[in-house]
Protein backbone atom coordinates (compact mmCIF):
# COMPACT_ATOMS: atom_id res chain seq x y z
CA UNK A 1 0.00 0.00 0.00
CA UNK A 2 1.24 3.20 -1.30
CA UNK A 3 0.68 5.59 2.43
CA UNK A 4 3.72 8.00 2.49
CA UNK A 5 1.72 10.94 3.93
CA UNK A 6 4.35 13.03 2.03
CA UNK A 7 3.62 11.43 -1.60
CA UNK A 8 -0.36 11.60 -0.35
CA UNK A 9 0.19 15.23 0.32
CA UNK A 10 2.27 15.95 -2.74
CA UNK A 11 -1.04 14.27 -4.97
CA UNK A 12 -3.37 16.42 -2.91
CA UNK A 13 -1.41 19.80 -4.03
CA UNK A 14 -1.60 18.98 -7.52
CA UNK A 15 -5.10 18.50 -7.21
CA UNK A 16 -6.20 20.99 -5.57
CA UNK A 17 -7.29 19.21 -2.30
CA UNK A 18 -6.94 21.32 0.87
CA UNK A 19 -7.96 18.76 3.64
CA UNK A 20 -8.96 15.12 3.14
CA UNK A 21 -10.29 12.71 5.32
CA UNK A 22 -8.35 9.80 6.10
CA UNK A 23 -9.14 6.22 7.30
CA UNK A 24 -7.57 2.95 7.93
CA UNK A 25 -9.95 -0.10 7.79
CA UNK A 26 -7.72 -3.03 6.78
CA UNK A 27 -6.45 -4.24 10.13
CA UNK A 28 -8.74 -6.97 12.11
CA UNK A 29 -7.71 -5.27 14.99
CA UNK A 30 -8.79 -1.95 14.66
CA UNK A 31 -7.19 -0.05 17.58
CA UNK A 32 -4.10 -0.92 14.79
CA UNK A 33 -5.81 0.98 12.18
CA UNK A 34 -6.63 4.14 13.99
CA UNK A 35 -3.20 4.84 15.53
CA UNK A 36 -1.97 4.80 11.95
CA UNK A 37 -4.79 7.42 11.19
CA UNK A 38 -3.44 9.11 14.25
CA UNK A 39 0.14 9.38 13.20
CA UNK A 40 -1.03 10.63 9.85
CA UNK A 41 -2.92 13.42 10.92
CA UNK A 42 -0.69 14.52 14.60
CA UNK A 43 1.69 14.50 12.20
CA UNK A 44 0.07 17.38 9.47
CA UNK A 45 -3.36 18.44 11.37
CA UNK A 46 -3.74 21.21 8.85
CA UNK A 47 -4.02 18.46 6.20
CA UNK A 48 -5.68 15.16 7.27
CA UNK A 49 -9.07 14.47 9.51
CA UNK A 50 -9.66 11.89 11.47
CA UNK A 51 -11.61 9.10 10.99
CA UNK A 52 -12.29 6.00 12.85
CA UNK A 53 -13.35 2.48 11.66
CA UNK A 54 -14.33 -0.33 14.24
CA UNK A 55 -14.61 -3.76 13.08
CA UNK A 56 -17.84 -5.97 13.54
CA UNK A 57 -15.95 -8.96 14.29
CA UNK A 58 -15.08 -8.20 18.01
CA UNK A 59 -18.34 -6.19 19.59
CA UNK A 60 -16.54 -6.64 22.73
CA UNK A 61 -14.36 -3.74 21.76
CA UNK A 62 -16.13 -1.72 19.30
CA UNK A 63 -17.85 0.76 21.83
CA UNK A 64 -14.78 1.20 23.86
CA UNK A 65 -12.79 2.09 20.51
CA UNK A 66 -15.65 4.38 19.25
CA UNK A 67 -14.99 5.82 22.46
CA UNK A 68 -11.53 6.28 22.32
CA UNK A 69 -11.78 7.07 18.60
CA UNK A 70 -14.43 9.89 19.53
CA UNK A 71 -13.38 11.31 22.63
CA UNK A 72 -9.21 10.85 22.71
CA UNK A 73 -8.15 10.94 19.13
CA UNK A 74 -10.55 13.77 18.18
CA UNK A 75 -11.84 11.12 14.79
CA UNK A 76 -14.06 13.53 13.23
CA UNK A 77 -16.53 10.09 11.29
CA UNK A 78 -16.57 6.67 11.33
CA UNK A 79 -16.37 4.87 8.17
CA UNK A 80 -17.41 0.88 8.01
CA UNK A 81 -16.51 -1.67 5.38
CA UNK A 82 -18.50 -4.67 4.71
CA UNK A 83 -17.32 -5.96 1.81
CA UNK A 84 -14.16 -6.33 2.68
CA UNK A 85 -15.55 -7.84 6.38
CA UNK A 86 -17.91 -9.78 5.01
CA UNK A 87 -20.59 -8.47 6.68
CA UNK A 88 -23.61 -6.69 5.28
CA UNK A 89 -24.30 -3.42 6.35
CA UNK A 90 -27.28 -4.74 8.22
CA UNK A 91 -25.72 -7.38 9.98
CA UNK A 92 -26.97 -7.10 13.86
CA UNK A 93 -23.14 -7.52 14.62
CA UNK A 94 -23.70 -3.68 13.72
CA UNK A 95 -26.04 -2.45 15.70
CA UNK A 96 -24.49 -2.14 18.94
CA UNK A 97 -22.04 0.09 16.91
CA UNK A 98 -24.68 2.07 15.14
CA UNK A 99 -26.51 2.84 17.87
CA UNK A 100 -23.63 4.17 20.10
CA UNK A 101 -23.18 6.51 16.89
CA UNK A 102 -27.06 7.30 16.58
CA UNK A 103 -26.71 8.51 20.13
CA UNK A 104 -23.75 10.66 18.90
CA UNK A 105 -25.05 11.91 16.21
CA UNK A 106 -21.77 10.73 14.30
CA UNK A 107 -21.56 10.77 10.35
CA UNK A 108 -20.84 6.93 9.24
CA UNK A 109 -19.89 6.55 5.72
CA UNK A 110 -19.71 2.73 4.61
CA UNK A 111 -18.80 1.20 1.09
CA UNK A 112 -21.77 1.09 -1.02
CA UNK A 113 -21.83 -0.32 -4.17
CA UNK A 114 -23.74 -2.64 -6.77
CA UNK A 115 -21.72 -3.65 -10.04
CA UNK A 116 -22.52 -7.51 -9.98
CA UNK A 117 -25.34 -9.59 -8.71
CA UNK A 118 -23.82 -11.03 -5.93
CA UNK A 119 -22.32 -7.52 -4.87
CA UNK A 120 -25.19 -7.06 -2.37
CA UNK A 121 -23.55 -6.95 1.43
CA UNK A 122 -24.21 -3.16 0.63
CA UNK A 123 -26.74 -2.55 -2.00
CA UNK A 124 -27.80 0.94 -1.41
CA UNK A 125 -31.21 0.69 -0.72
CA UNK A 126 -29.99 -1.98 2.51
CA UNK A 127 -29.34 2.11 4.45
CA UNK A 128 -32.69 3.17 3.61
CA UNK A 129 -33.74 1.07 6.85
CA UNK A 130 -30.88 1.92 8.53
CA UNK A 131 -31.35 5.52 7.60
CA UNK A 132 -34.80 5.39 9.46
CA UNK A 133 -33.74 3.26 12.34
CA UNK A 134 -30.44 5.38 13.75
CA UNK A 135 -32.02 8.91 11.94
CA UNK A 136 -29.07 11.07 14.16
CA UNK A 137 -26.27 9.38 11.87
CA UNK A 138 -25.73 11.39 9.15
CA UNK A 139 -25.16 8.07 6.46
CA UNK A 140 -22.61 8.73 3.62
CA UNK A 141 -22.67 6.38 0.62
CA UNK A 142 -19.13 5.57 -0.17
CA UNK A 143 -19.13 5.37 -4.33
CA UNK A 144 -22.57 6.40 -4.65
CA UNK A 145 -23.14 2.55 -5.69
CA UNK A 146 -19.91 2.72 -7.87
CA UNK A 147 -21.28 1.11 -11.30
CA UNK A 148 -24.83 3.25 -12.71
CA UNK A 149 -27.04 0.99 -11.16
CA UNK A 150 -25.96 1.38 -7.98
CA UNK A 151 -25.79 5.09 -8.61
CA UNK A 152 -29.40 4.24 -9.24
CA UNK A 153 -30.29 2.83 -5.82
CA UNK A 154 -27.92 5.67 -4.31
CA UNK A 155 -29.99 8.38 -5.58
CA UNK A 156 -33.15 6.51 -4.49
CA UNK A 157 -31.90 5.98 -0.68
CA UNK A 158 -31.08 9.49 -0.34
CA UNK A 159 -34.64 10.46 -1.87
CA UNK A 160 -36.21 8.15 0.77
CA UNK A 161 -34.10 9.82 3.50
CA UNK A 162 -32.83 12.93 3.99
CA UNK A 163 -29.71 11.75 6.45
CA UNK A 164 -28.09 9.97 3.44
CA UNK A 165 -26.00 11.47 1.37
CA UNK A 166 -23.90 10.26 -1.55
CA UNK A 167 -19.94 10.36 -2.23
CA UNK A 168 -18.33 10.78 -5.64
CA UNK A 169 -14.89 8.38 -5.93
CA UNK A 170 -14.91 5.08 -8.32
CA UNK A 171 -13.07 3.57 -11.15
CA UNK A 172 -16.15 3.21 -13.07
CA UNK A 173 -17.36 6.99 -13.63
CA UNK A 174 -19.63 6.82 -16.29
CA UNK A 175 -19.95 9.84 -18.30
CA UNK A 176 -22.93 12.02 -16.63
CA UNK A 177 -22.65 10.31 -13.33
CA UNK A 178 -21.95 13.22 -11.07
CA UNK A 179 -24.75 15.13 -12.81
CA UNK A 180 -27.50 12.61 -12.15
CA UNK A 181 -25.92 12.10 -8.52
CA UNK A 182 -26.86 16.03 -7.77
CA UNK A 183 -30.09 15.82 -9.84
CA UNK A 184 -30.89 13.09 -8.07
CA UNK A 185 -29.83 13.70 -4.22
CA UNK A 186 -29.78 17.32 -4.39
CA UNK A 187 -26.06 19.58 -4.84
CA UNK A 188 -25.93 20.00 -0.99
CA UNK A 189 -26.45 15.99 -0.36
CA UNK A 190 -22.95 14.78 -2.69
CA UNK A 191 -19.44 15.60 -1.24
CA UNK A 192 -16.32 14.74 -3.19
CA UNK A 193 -14.00 11.91 -2.37
CA UNK A 194 -11.13 10.71 -4.16
CA UNK A 195 -10.48 7.00 -2.89
CA UNK A 196 -6.54 8.22 -2.65
CA UNK A 197 -4.05 5.97 -2.62
CA UNK A 198 -6.15 3.28 -4.66
CA UNK A 199 -7.21 5.82 -6.75
CA UNK A 200 -5.45 9.64 -8.18
CA UNK A 201 -7.05 12.81 -6.36
CA UNK A 202 -6.53 14.46 -9.90
CA UNK A 203 -8.94 12.27 -11.98
CA UNK A 204 -10.91 12.26 -9.31
CA UNK A 205 -11.57 15.71 -8.87
CA UNK A 206 -11.47 15.72 -12.72
CA UNK A 207 -14.94 14.40 -13.03
CA UNK A 208 -16.15 17.14 -10.78
CA UNK A 209 -14.48 20.01 -12.99
CA UNK A 210 -15.21 18.93 -15.80
CA UNK A 211 -18.85 17.96 -15.59
CA UNK A 212 -21.88 20.51 -16.45
CA UNK A 213 -22.85 21.34 -13.04
CA UNK A 214 -22.80 25.23 -12.29
CA UNK A 215 -20.10 26.41 -10.15
CA UNK A 216 -21.43 27.04 -7.03
CA UNK A 217 -22.95 23.15 -7.11
CA UNK A 218 -19.18 22.38 -7.75
CA UNK A 219 -18.32 24.26 -4.90
CA UNK A 220 -20.35 22.34 -2.69
CA UNK A 221 -19.60 18.87 -3.66
CA UNK A 222 -16.17 19.96 -3.75
CA UNK A 223 -15.79 21.11 -0.04
CA UNK A 224 -18.48 23.45 1.08
CA UNK A 225 -21.13 19.62 1.88
CA UNK A 226 -18.22 18.37 3.82
CA UNK A 227 -17.23 21.51 5.96
CA UNK A 228 -20.96 21.80 7.06
CA UNK A 229 -21.40 17.83 7.66
CA UNK A 230 -18.20 17.58 9.44
CA UNK A 231 -18.68 20.68 11.60
CA UNK A 232 -15.63 22.16 10.45
CA UNK A 233 -14.94 25.96 9.99
CA UNK A 234 -15.47 27.68 6.98
CA UNK A 235 -11.49 26.94 6.13
CA UNK A 236 -12.11 23.38 6.48
CA UNK A 237 -10.56 23.02 10.20
CA UNK A 238 -11.66 21.32 12.77
CA UNK B 1 -11.08 26.47 -1.43
CA UNK B 2 -8.40 24.54 -2.84
CA UNK B 3 -6.41 25.77 -6.17
CA UNK B 4 -9.32 23.90 -8.62
CA UNK B 5 -10.63 25.48 -12.11
CA UNK B 6 -14.11 24.99 -12.08
CA UNK B 7 -13.82 25.59 -15.84
CA UNK B 8 -11.07 23.75 -17.24
CA UNK B 9 -9.76 23.49 -21.07
CA UNK B 10 -7.05 21.50 -22.15
CA UNK B 11 -3.84 23.49 -22.97
CA UNK B 12 -2.79 21.74 -25.80
CA UNK B 13 -4.78 20.29 -28.83
CA UNK B 14 -6.83 16.75 -28.01
CA UNK B 15 -7.55 13.48 -29.43
CA UNK B 16 -9.57 10.97 -27.51
CA UNK B 17 -7.98 7.63 -28.44
CA UNK B 18 -10.84 5.25 -26.95
CA UNK B 19 -14.67 6.41 -27.79
CA UNK B 20 -17.83 3.85 -28.52
CA UNK B 21 -20.59 5.54 -30.69
CA UNK B 22 -24.23 4.60 -30.80
CA UNK B 23 -25.96 2.51 -29.56
CA UNK B 24 -26.34 -0.40 -27.29
CA UNK B 25 -28.17 -3.42 -27.12
CA UNK B 26 -28.33 -4.11 -23.18
CA UNK B 27 -28.57 -0.61 -21.93
CA UNK B 28 -29.13 2.93 -22.79
CA UNK B 29 -26.87 4.98 -22.34
CA UNK B 30 -26.14 8.76 -21.90
CA UNK B 31 -24.96 9.49 -25.17
CA UNK B 32 -25.37 7.66 -28.22
CA UNK B 33 -25.64 10.02 -30.97
CA UNK B 34 -22.85 11.80 -33.13
CA UNK B 35 -24.52 14.89 -31.65
CA UNK B 36 -24.01 14.44 -28.48
CA UNK B 37 -20.27 13.18 -28.58
CA UNK B 38 -19.55 16.19 -30.33
CA UNK B 39 -21.21 18.19 -27.55
CA UNK B 40 -19.51 16.25 -24.87
CA UNK B 41 -16.17 16.66 -26.74
CA UNK B 42 -16.71 20.78 -27.26
CA UNK B 43 -17.56 20.84 -23.42
CA UNK B 44 -14.08 19.43 -22.27
CA UNK B 45 -12.00 20.68 -25.16
CA UNK B 46 -11.35 17.35 -27.28
CA UNK B 47 -10.87 18.15 -30.69
CA UNK B 48 -11.05 14.74 -32.09
CA UNK B 49 -12.00 11.54 -31.28
CA UNK B 50 -11.34 8.04 -32.52
CA UNK B 51 -14.44 6.26 -32.01
CA UNK B 52 -15.85 2.50 -32.64
CA UNK B 53 -19.45 0.74 -32.38
CA UNK B 54 -20.55 -1.01 -29.68
CA UNK B 55 -22.45 -2.73 -32.01
CA UNK B 56 -19.73 -4.12 -34.03
CA UNK B 57 -17.74 -5.42 -30.55
CA UNK B 58 -21.36 -7.01 -29.54
CA UNK B 59 -23.31 -8.29 -32.99
CA UNK B 60 -21.29 -7.93 -35.96
CA UNK B 61 -18.52 -6.42 -37.06
CA UNK B 62 -19.43 -5.75 -40.53
CA UNK B 63 -23.00 -4.29 -39.71
CA UNK B 64 -21.58 -2.46 -37.03
CA UNK B 65 -18.70 -0.67 -39.15
CA UNK B 66 -21.11 0.00 -41.40
CA UNK B 67 -23.29 1.68 -39.05
CA UNK B 68 -20.68 3.70 -37.51
CA UNK B 69 -19.94 5.42 -41.26
CA UNK B 70 -23.38 6.05 -41.36
CA UNK B 71 -23.64 7.69 -38.24
CA UNK B 72 -20.15 9.97 -38.49
CA UNK B 73 -21.71 11.22 -42.01
CA UNK B 74 -18.49 12.06 -43.03
CA UNK B 75 -17.79 14.33 -39.84
CA UNK B 76 -13.60 14.58 -39.91
CA UNK B 77 -13.69 15.19 -36.03
CA UNK B 78 -14.26 11.95 -35.54
CA UNK B 79 -11.83 8.87 -36.46
CA UNK B 80 -13.58 5.60 -37.26
CA UNK B 81 -11.93 2.47 -35.75
CA UNK B 82 -12.84 -0.69 -37.56
CA UNK B 83 -13.59 -3.84 -35.18
CA UNK B 84 -12.41 -7.29 -36.59
CA UNK B 85 -13.47 -10.43 -35.44
CA UNK B 86 -10.44 -12.68 -36.75
CA UNK B 87 -12.42 -16.01 -35.44
CA UNK B 88 -15.52 -15.16 -38.11
CA UNK B 89 -14.00 -12.27 -40.34
CA UNK B 90 -13.00 -13.12 -43.76
CA UNK B 91 -9.23 -11.34 -43.58
CA UNK B 92 -9.15 -9.96 -47.32
CA UNK B 93 -13.38 -8.56 -47.04
CA UNK B 94 -11.91 -7.04 -44.33
CA UNK B 95 -8.91 -5.84 -45.59
CA UNK B 96 -10.95 -4.00 -48.51
CA UNK B 97 -13.16 -2.63 -46.62
CA UNK B 98 -10.86 -0.57 -44.26
CA UNK B 99 -8.75 0.30 -47.41
CA UNK B 100 -11.96 1.60 -49.08
CA UNK B 101 -13.35 3.75 -45.96
CA UNK B 102 -9.86 4.97 -45.62
CA UNK B 103 -9.67 3.16 -41.97
CA UNK B 104 -6.73 4.29 -39.49
CA UNK B 105 -6.96 1.97 -36.89
CA UNK B 106 -8.41 -1.79 -36.23
CA UNK B 107 -10.20 -3.18 -32.82
CA UNK B 108 -10.38 -6.20 -31.19
CA UNK B 109 -11.82 -8.01 -28.85
CA UNK B 110 -10.67 -11.59 -27.98
CA UNK B 111 -13.26 -12.25 -24.87
CA UNK B 112 -16.77 -10.70 -26.01
CA UNK B 113 -15.91 -12.77 -29.41
CA UNK B 114 -14.81 -15.89 -27.56
CA UNK B 115 -11.74 -16.32 -29.01
CA UNK B 116 -7.92 -16.27 -27.28
CA UNK B 117 -5.70 -13.78 -28.37
CA UNK B 118 -2.97 -16.06 -29.40
CA UNK B 119 -0.94 -16.39 -32.61
CA UNK B 120 -2.69 -19.22 -34.23
CA UNK B 121 -5.92 -17.32 -34.24
CA UNK B 122 -4.68 -13.85 -35.12
CA UNK B 123 -1.03 -14.11 -36.39
CA UNK B 124 -2.26 -13.65 -40.25
CA UNK B 125 -4.44 -10.69 -39.01
CA UNK B 126 -1.36 -8.98 -37.06
CA UNK B 127 0.85 -9.71 -40.02
CA UNK B 128 -2.07 -7.40 -42.59
CA UNK B 129 -1.66 -5.27 -39.91
CA UNK B 130 1.52 -4.47 -39.22
CA UNK B 131 2.03 -4.45 -43.58
CA UNK B 132 -1.14 -1.59 -43.58
CA UNK B 133 1.08 0.35 -41.26
CA UNK B 134 -2.21 0.31 -39.38
CA UNK B 135 -2.31 0.24 -35.24
CA UNK B 136 -4.37 -2.12 -33.31
CA UNK B 137 -6.38 -0.98 -30.75
CA UNK B 138 -6.85 -4.20 -27.91
CA UNK B 139 -9.60 -4.69 -25.44
CA UNK B 140 -7.77 -6.27 -22.75
CA UNK B 141 -11.39 -7.15 -20.38
CA UNK B 142 -10.39 -10.40 -19.28
CA UNK B 143 -7.73 -11.54 -21.69
CA UNK B 144 -4.82 -13.36 -20.81
CA UNK B 145 -1.30 -10.77 -20.17
CA UNK B 146 0.24 -14.28 -20.88
CA UNK B 147 -0.79 -14.83 -24.04
CA UNK B 148 -0.82 -11.01 -25.67
CA UNK B 149 3.19 -11.44 -24.19
CA UNK B 150 3.95 -14.58 -26.17
CA UNK B 151 1.72 -13.40 -29.04
CA UNK B 152 3.09 -9.50 -30.07
CA UNK B 153 6.29 -10.75 -28.78
CA UNK B 154 5.90 -12.25 -32.91
CA UNK B 155 4.92 -9.68 -34.01
CA UNK B 156 7.89 -6.46 -33.12
CA UNK B 157 6.99 -4.32 -35.67
CA UNK B 158 3.65 -3.66 -35.12
CA UNK B 159 1.85 -1.05 -33.39
CA UNK B 160 -0.36 -2.27 -30.39
CA UNK B 161 -2.63 -0.05 -27.90
CA UNK B 162 -4.06 -2.17 -24.85
CA UNK B 163 -7.23 -0.15 -24.50
CA UNK B 164 -8.85 0.55 -20.68
CA UNK B 165 -5.98 -1.16 -18.63
CA UNK B 166 -7.46 -0.93 -14.78
CA UNK B 167 -5.39 0.91 -12.43
CA UNK B 168 -5.89 -3.05 -10.63
CA UNK B 169 -3.69 -4.09 -13.84
CA UNK B 170 -0.84 -2.40 -13.19
CA UNK B 171 0.81 -5.28 -11.60
CA UNK B 172 1.49 -7.20 -15.02
CA UNK B 173 0.62 -3.90 -17.48
CA UNK B 174 3.78 -1.93 -16.59
CA UNK B 175 6.06 -5.18 -16.84
CA UNK B 176 4.69 -5.51 -20.21
CA UNK B 177 5.09 -2.47 -21.30
CA UNK B 178 9.20 -2.80 -20.46
CA UNK B 179 9.05 -5.97 -22.21
CA UNK B 180 7.56 -4.83 -26.09
CA UNK B 181 8.63 -1.83 -27.09
CA UNK B 182 5.25 -1.81 -29.88
CA UNK B 183 3.41 -1.73 -27.34
CA UNK B 184 1.40 1.76 -26.45
CA UNK B 185 -0.99 2.37 -23.47
CA UNK B 186 -4.86 4.24 -23.31
CA UNK B 187 -5.56 5.52 -19.60
CA UNK B 188 -9.03 5.68 -19.37
CA UNK B 189 -9.42 3.51 -16.65
CA UNK B 190 -5.67 3.66 -15.48
CA UNK B 191 -7.20 5.66 -12.52
CA UNK B 192 -4.91 4.90 -9.73
CA UNK B 193 -3.16 6.57 -7.52
CA UNK B 194 -0.11 8.23 -9.25
CA UNK B 195 -0.57 6.23 -12.75
CA UNK B 196 0.20 8.55 -14.78
CA UNK B 197 3.38 9.08 -12.68
CA UNK B 198 4.09 5.64 -12.79
CA UNK B 199 3.78 5.59 -16.72
CA UNK B 200 6.13 8.40 -17.15
CA UNK B 201 8.82 6.24 -15.28
CA UNK B 202 8.05 3.28 -17.26
CA UNK B 203 7.96 3.83 -20.50
CA UNK B 204 8.48 7.75 -20.91
CA UNK B 205 5.93 10.23 -22.66
CA UNK B 206 5.76 8.52 -26.20
CA UNK B 207 4.13 5.13 -25.32
CA UNK B 208 0.86 5.73 -23.46
CA UNK B 209 -2.04 8.06 -24.93
CA UNK B 210 -5.13 10.19 -23.59
CA UNK B 211 -8.50 7.99 -23.98
CA UNK B 212 -11.83 8.38 -22.22
CA UNK B 213 -13.82 5.70 -22.63
CA UNK B 214 -16.55 7.79 -23.21
CA UNK B 215 -19.92 7.17 -22.78
CA UNK B 216 -19.01 4.58 -20.29
CA UNK B 217 -16.46 7.04 -18.61
CA UNK B 218 -16.75 10.49 -18.25
CA UNK B 219 -14.78 12.46 -21.30
CA UNK B 220 -12.91 14.94 -18.92
CA UNK B 221 -11.48 13.48 -15.62
CA UNK B 222 -8.76 11.85 -17.11
CA UNK B 223 -7.59 14.88 -19.37
CA UNK B 224 -7.84 16.84 -15.76
CA UNK B 225 -5.78 14.54 -14.46
CA UNK B 226 -2.82 14.66 -17.32
CA UNK B 227 -2.77 18.75 -16.49
CA UNK B 228 -2.21 18.54 -12.95
CA UNK B 229 0.51 15.58 -13.07
CA UNK B 230 3.33 18.26 -13.70
CA UNK B 231 3.87 16.95 -17.35
CA UNK B 232 5.88 19.47 -20.09
CA UNK B 233 4.22 21.25 -22.64
CA UNK B 234 5.90 18.51 -25.24
CA UNK B 235 4.77 15.55 -23.24
CA UNK B 236 1.26 16.67 -22.52
CA UNK B 237 0.97 17.63 -26.36
CA UNK B 238 2.31 13.71 -27.39
CA UNK B 239 0.26 12.06 -24.73
CA UNK B 240 -3.55 13.98 -25.46
CA UNK B 241 -2.82 14.08 -29.56
CA UNK B 242 0.66 13.69 -30.61
CA UNK B 243 1.20 10.02 -29.93
CA UNK B 244 -2.02 8.97 -31.47
CA UNK B 245 -1.23 11.06 -34.57
CA UNK B 246 1.79 9.52 -35.29
CA UNK B 247 0.39 5.74 -34.82
CA UNK B 248 -2.49 6.67 -37.10
CA UNK B 249 -0.30 8.61 -39.48
CA UNK B 250 -1.94 11.72 -39.27
CA UNK B 251 -0.31 15.19 -40.52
Amino acid sequence: MDDDPVRFISIMDAAGVDRACINCIFHGDARRGNDVVTRFTSEHPDRFIGVGFVTPHYPEEAIGELERCFDVLGMRSLKVYPTYFERPIDDLAYMPIFEWCDSRGIVVMSHSSWVFDIDVLTLPTRFIALAKRFSNIRWVLAHSGNAPRGNVLAVEAAQACPNIYLETATSFADHGAIEFLVEGAGADRVVFGSDSPLLDSRTQIGRILTSTLPDDAKAKVLGLNAIRLLGLDSAGRG
Amino acid sequence: MGEVDLNFRPDVPVIDANIALGRRHNRRVKVDTLEGTLKAMAHVGVGRALAYSPHAATFDSRDGNDLLIETIAGDERILPQFVCNPSYDDMDAFASYVKEHGGRAVRMIPPLHRYPFVDWIVGDWLDWLTGEGLPLLLSIEEVDPVAIYSTLEKHPDLAVVLCEVKYSDATWALPLLRQLQNLHMEISRFVGSGGVDKLMTTVGDQRFLFGSRFPDSQMGAQLYNLHRCGLSTESLTAICAGNLERLLGLG
